[in-house]
C-alpha cells in the first residue's frame, strides 16, 4: 500500500468519527463471520487459510480510500467499502459452513442460477482480486507457488494465483465448479488445474465468439440449461424457478438504480467517482447480483450521488475526467485517489463497470436463461477481450462521449494479451480521434513487475506532458 | 544419424520458402489461395474446384518489428511472425483469409491483419471449445456460412457433392500421408522426423493434389530404403503447433529420432481418414472438434493424455518431448498438469519452450542429450 502518496484532507471531527464508523463496521462484520462460524473452526480455517488475515488489513483500504477525500464523497466512499467487506464475509461464512453446498464459479460466471439451487457461490478469483487491493504483494507467493510448479511467468497473474492458492492447498474445497471458456484463455486453462488439484467435478459453458445474436444466445441458454442439470446431478441443489425469477427481478431493480447512477455520474462535476463506483460494481453487479443488499446499495449511491451533486461534486476542483479501461490497478488502488488529488481527474468508468445489463424477462423458465446468456456473453471484459476488436473499441469510445471523457488511462496488464495485443489499433485509433491515451505497463497483480512508484510515474509522464496539466501543491 | 533417403528438392524448397512454388502453379491455372493459420479449419472446405487452401507459415522470418508494434511483444510468435510477413507483403498473392477464433492470439492476428490489410476475403470461423452434439451443430453451421460466402466471393460450387468430392481427395493425401508415418513405426525407421514434418509443411502450404505426386515419389522411395540403426532413443514430440523442420532436424542431431508428432501440425491423430458417409458439412464440423488435439478445447485434458500415452506405445518411444510455443496460454498452463500425468503414466517427459523461429540450438541440444542419458540412452 502506498497511502503515502496521499495528502491527508482536512476533515471535521466529525466526518472522521462517521470513517471511523463504517470501518469500525467493516470489522464488525468479520467479527461476525467469525462468531458465526464458530471461534474454533474459524481458527482452523485461519490456520489452514492464512490469506484470511488479510481481511483484517482492510483498515488500510479504507484509510486508502477516504484520507485524501473530503465531505459526503469521503462517506460513501468508506459506505462503499463497508459493504463490501459485508458482501465478502457473508460468502466466505457460506463456503465455510456449508461446504457441501458450495459451488466455485469463475468470476465472469454471474452467480444467479447458483443462488436459485439453494447453493452458495464461490468465485475462485475474488481472493487474487481483493487481496492485493488490500495489501499490494498479497498475490506474489501465489504467483510464485504456480510458477514453480510449472506455470510460465507470461500467464496473466490472476489465474496464476488461483492456482497457486490451490496448489499451495489453501483455496476452500467446493462441491462442484462452474466454470467457462472466458474471459480469456489464461483463465479457462487454470481450471484444468483447480479441477484436478481440488478434485471435483467441473462443468464448463462454451460461449461463442460471436454472441450478439439470437443463434448464440439460445446456443448458451440450452449451455446454461444442461449446467442445472448437471448441478442437479453433482450437488445437493435443486433449482427453483421461482426463486431464479425472485433473484432476477431483484436484479431488473438493481439495473435502474445503476442506469440512474450512470446518468448522475455523466454530470460535471460528477457526484460520485472511485472506488464507490469501480468496487460496488464489481461486487455487487458482477461477482453477486440479484440479491437485495446489491439493489440496497445501487440505490444507496444513487442517493448520495444526488446529495454530493448538491454539495458541489465529489471533487470540487474536478479538471479532469476519464476511464480507466481493463481491469482497474489492483496492485496501486490509491492511483484513483492519488490521481484525484495530484491533477484533479475523476475516474468514472472501467472495463469491469462498464456492463451491458439488459432486463431479464422473467415471463418463464426460457426468457430467463435467454436473458442471463445475454449477461453472461455480454457481460463486463468477457465481451471486450473474447470477441472481434469493435467490441473493445466501440464500447470505450461510446462511454468516451457518454460521460464527458477527457482521457482514457489504459491499465495495460502484461498478463493480458488479449489487450496487449490491441495496444497498437488502439494508439492509432485515438490518435484518429484526439483522443489522449495513456498506456500504463504493469502487471494486474504483481509488483515485482512494475512497482506501484513505476505505475504513479507514467501517470505523472503523461498527465504533465502530453496533458499539459500543473500537478496541484 | 545415417540417412538412406532424402527429401525432394521440391519440397526443401517449399520448406524454406514462405510462399510454394505450386500456389503460383495452381494461380496461374486460375485457382484463388485461401490461407489458412489454425489446424480447425477443415481443408477440404477450401480445396473444392477452383480454390485451393494454403496454410500459412513464416520460414526464415528473422524479426517481428512490425507486428511488435501492434500485437506487442507477448503474443505468440508464429501470429507475430506471420503478421511481420503479411506487413512485409510476403503473402500479397493470397486470395483470401480464412481464421478460426481457436486462441486469444489467433483472434487477435485476425483483427489486427484485418484491420491493417483490409484483405478482400477474410472470414473467421467461430469455434466452439466443446465437442457435443450442440457444438457440432454450431460448427456445422459456422462451415456451411463459410461455404456460402466462399461460392458467393469466388463463383465456386461448395454444396454437398462438391464438398464430398473435395473430402475424397483429401482422404487420398491422408492416406498417403498415414503409409508415410506408417514406416516410422518400424526398428529402424527410413525417415527421421525432421523429415516427415517437412513433407506435412510442404503438402499443407501447397495445392494437394499439385504436391500429392512428389509425396508417392517419396513414399515409394523410403518405403523399400534400409533403416536408421544408429539412433540412440526413440521420441515423440507433443504439443503445441509445430511447422518447422529444423527445429525437430536440431533434436535429432543428438542422435535422437522423433517417430511420432502428436500436435496440431503432426500425424497423431490428424491424418486419420474423414469420414466420407453423411452430411459433409456434419463431417467436417465432427472432424474439427474431435480430431485437433489443442488444449482450447476445455473439456478433453483427460483425452489428450490418453492420445499420447496411447501414441507413446503404439510408436514404441522411449520419451516423450513436449514443446510449447512461448506465450501460448493454452499450453502453458496444462503442461504442467500434462506432465505430471504423463510421468504417473510411467513415460518419461522433456518440456521445451520454444519460439516460432529457431534459436539456442546449442541449449536446445543440450536439453535434449541430458533427457537421454537420464533415460539411460
Amino acid at each position: 500500500m502506498s497511502i503515502y502518496d496521499l495528502k491527508g484532507a482536512r476533515v471535521s471531527p466529525m466526518e472522521q468519527a462517521r470513517t471511523l464508523y463504517y470501518k469500525a463496521e467493516a470489522y464488525g462484520h468479520i467479527a461476525n463471520m467469525g462468531l458465526r462460524v464458530g471461534p474454533l473452526t474459524m481458527l482452523g480455517h485461519l490456520r489452514s487459510k492464512p490469506w484470511l488475515k488479510v481481511l483484517l488489513d482492510c483498515g488500510t483500504l479504507f484509510d486508502m480510500s477516504t484520507k485524501g477525500r473530503e465531505g459526503l464523497y469521503r462517506q460513501a466512499s468508506a459506505m462503499a467499502l463497508s459493504r463490501v467487506v459485508k458482501a465478502i464475509t457473508e460468502t466466505l461464512e457460506g463456503v465455510f459452513t456449508r461446504p457441501e453446498y458450495t459451488v466455485m464459479h469463475e468470476d465472469l460466471v454471474p452467480p444467479e442460477i447458483i443462488y436459485a439451487m439453494g447453493l452458495n457461490p464461490w468465485m475462485a478469483e475474488l481472493l487474487g482480486i481483493m487481496g492485493p487491493l488490500i495489501r499490494s504483494d498479497f498475490a506474489e507467493r501465489y504467483i510464485d507457488v504456480s510458477e514453480n510448479a510449472g506455470t510460465p511467468p507470461d500467464i496473466c497473474s490472476l489465474p496464476k494465483a488461483t492456482m497457486g492458492l490451490a496448489l499451495k492447498g489453501e483455496m476452500p474445497r467446493p462441491a462442484a465448479i462452474l466454470t467457462s471458456n472466458m474471459p480469456c484463455d489464461g483463465g479457462m486453462s487454470c481450471y484444468t488445474v483447480l479441477e484436478r488439484e481440488l478434485n471435483v467435478p467441473t462443468f464448463r459453458l462454451d460461449v461463442p465468439y460471436n454472441f450478439y445474436d439470437e443463434r448464440s444466445t439460445k446456443y448458451f441458454a440450452d449451455e446454461l440449461f444442461r449446467a442445472v442439470k448437471w448441478l442437479e446431478a453433482n450437488t445437493p441443489g435443486r433449482m427453483d424457478w421461482d426463486r431464479l425469477k425472485e433473484i432476477c427481478d431483484e436484479r431488473n431493480r438493481s439495473v435502474e438504480y445503476q442506469m440512474e447512477l450512470w446518468d448522475l455520474i455523466r454530470e460535471k462535476p460528477a457526484p460520485l467517482a472511485g472506488e464507490a463506483l469501480y468496487l460496488g460494481h464489481m461486487i455487487f453487479m458482477v461477482a453477486m447480483p440479484g440479491r437485495p443488499a446489491c439493489t440496497e446499495y445501487m440505490k444507496t449511491m444513487v442517493d448520495m450521488a444526488k446529495r454530493i451533486r448538491a454539495e458541489g461534486g465529489a471533487l470540487h476542483n474536478e479538471r479532469f475526467r476519464a476511464a480507466l479501461w481493463n481491469p482497474p490497478t489492483l496492485v496501486y488502488p490509491e492511483l484513483i485517489a492519488w490521481a484525484e488529488q495530484r491533477y484533479g481527474v475523476v475516474t468514472l468508468m472501467d472495463m469491469i463497470s462498464y456492463n451491458r445489463h439488459p432486463y431479464i424477462d422473467t415471463k418463464s423458465p426460457q426468457t430467463i436463461m435467454e436473458g442471463l446468456s445475454r449477461i453472461i456473453m455480454q457481460g463486463p471484459m468477457a465481451r471486450h477481450t473474447r470477441g472481434p476488436q469493435t467490441n473493445f473499441f466501440t464500447d470505450l469510445f461510446d462511454l468516451y462521449e457518454r460521460f464527458n471523457l477527457d482521457m482514457i488511462w489504459m491499465a495495460g496488464h502484461m498478463g493480458c494479451k488479449n489487450t496487449m495485443a490491441l495496444n497498437g489499433m488502439f494508439r492509432e485509433k485515438c490518435r484518429e480521434r484526439g483522443i489522449p491515451l495513456l498506456i500504463i505497463q504493469y502487471d494486474l497483480s504483481d509488483t515485482r513487475v512494475v512497482s506501484p512508484a513505476e505505475i504513479r510515474k507514467q501517470a505523472e509522464g503523461f498527465m504533465e506532458t502530453v496533458i499539459k496539466a500543473e500537478p496541484s501543491k | 544419424m545415417k540417412q538412406p533417403v532424402s527429401l525432394p528438392r521440391l519440397i526443401n524448397d517449399i520448406v524454406d520458402s514462405p510462399i510454394s512454388p505450386l500456389v503460383d502453379k495452381a494461380q496461374e491455372a486460375d485457382r484463388k489461395a485461401i490461407a489458412y493459420t489454425c489446424s480447425f479449419v477443415p481443408e477440404p472446405l477450401l480445396n473444392v474446384e477452383g480454390l485451393f487452401g494454403v496454410r500459412v507459415r513464416a520460414p526464415g522470418v528473422s524479426g517481428t518489428p512490425m507486428a511488435d508494434t501492434y500485437l506487442s511483444n507477448v503474443i505468440c510468435s508464429t501470429v507475430r511472425s506471420i503478421l511481420e510477413f503479411v506487413l512485409e507483403g510476403t503473402f500479397s498473392s493470397i486470395n483470401g483469409w480464412v481464421f478460426t477464433a481457436s486462441c486469444d492470439h489467433m483472434r487477435r492476428l485476425y483483427d489486427n491483419l484485418d484491420y491493417l490489410e483490409h484483405p478482400d476475403f477474410i472470414h473467421i470461423l467461430d469455434v466452439p471449445h466443446k465437442r457435443s452434439e450442440a457444438a457440432v451443430q454450431w460448427m456445422r453451421e459456422e462451415l456451411s456460412m463459410l461455404a456460402e460466402k466462399l461460392a458467393d466471393k469466388f463463383n465456386v460450387v461448395t454444396d454437398d457433392a462438391a464438398l464430398s468430392r473435395a473430402i475424397d481427395a483429401h482422404n487420398e493425401y491422408l492416406a498417403l500421408m498415414r503409409d508415410i508415418s506408417d514406416l516410422r513405426k518400424r526398428d529402424h525407421p527410413p525417415l527421421t522426423g525432421a523429415m516427415f514434418q517437412a513433407l506435412i509443411a510442404a503438402a499443407s502450404s501447397s495445392p494437394t493434389d499439385l504436391i500429392i505426386p512428389h509425396l508417392r515419389v517419396f513414399y515409394e522411395t523410403a518405403r523399400n530404403a534400409p533403416g536408421i540403426d544408429d539412433y540412440r532413443a526413440r521420441l515423440l514430440m507433443a504439443g503445441s503447433h509445430c511447422d518447422d523442420p529444423h527445429y525437430i532436424r536440431v533434436i535429432e542431431s543428438t542422435g535422437a529420432l522423433v517417430v511420432g508428432d502428436r500436435t496440431c501440425t503432426g500425424s497423431i491423430p490428424a491424418l486419420a481418414p474423414i469420414d466420407d458417409e453423411g452430411d459433409p458439412l456434419t463431417v467436417l464440423a465432427r472432424r474439427s472438434l474431435s480430431n485437433i488435439s489443442c488444449p482450447r478445447m476445455m473439456e478433453e485434458f483427460d483425452t489428450r493424455v490418453e492420445e499420447i500415452i496411447a501414441a507413446a506405445k503404439e510408436f514404441r518411444v522411449d520419451g516423450v518431448v513436449l514443446e510449447t510455443m512461448k506465450f501460448c496460454d493454452t499450453w502453458g498452463v496444462e503442461a504442467s498438469p500434462m506432465i505430471n500425468a504423463l510421468r504417473k503414466a510411467k513415460i518419461p517427459v522433456l518440456r521445451l519452450e520454444r519460439e516460432y523461429s529457431l534459436g539456442s540450438e546449442g541449449q536446445l541440444q543440450t536439453r535434449v542429450q541430458a533427457f537421454m542419458e537420464s533415460m539411460g540412452k
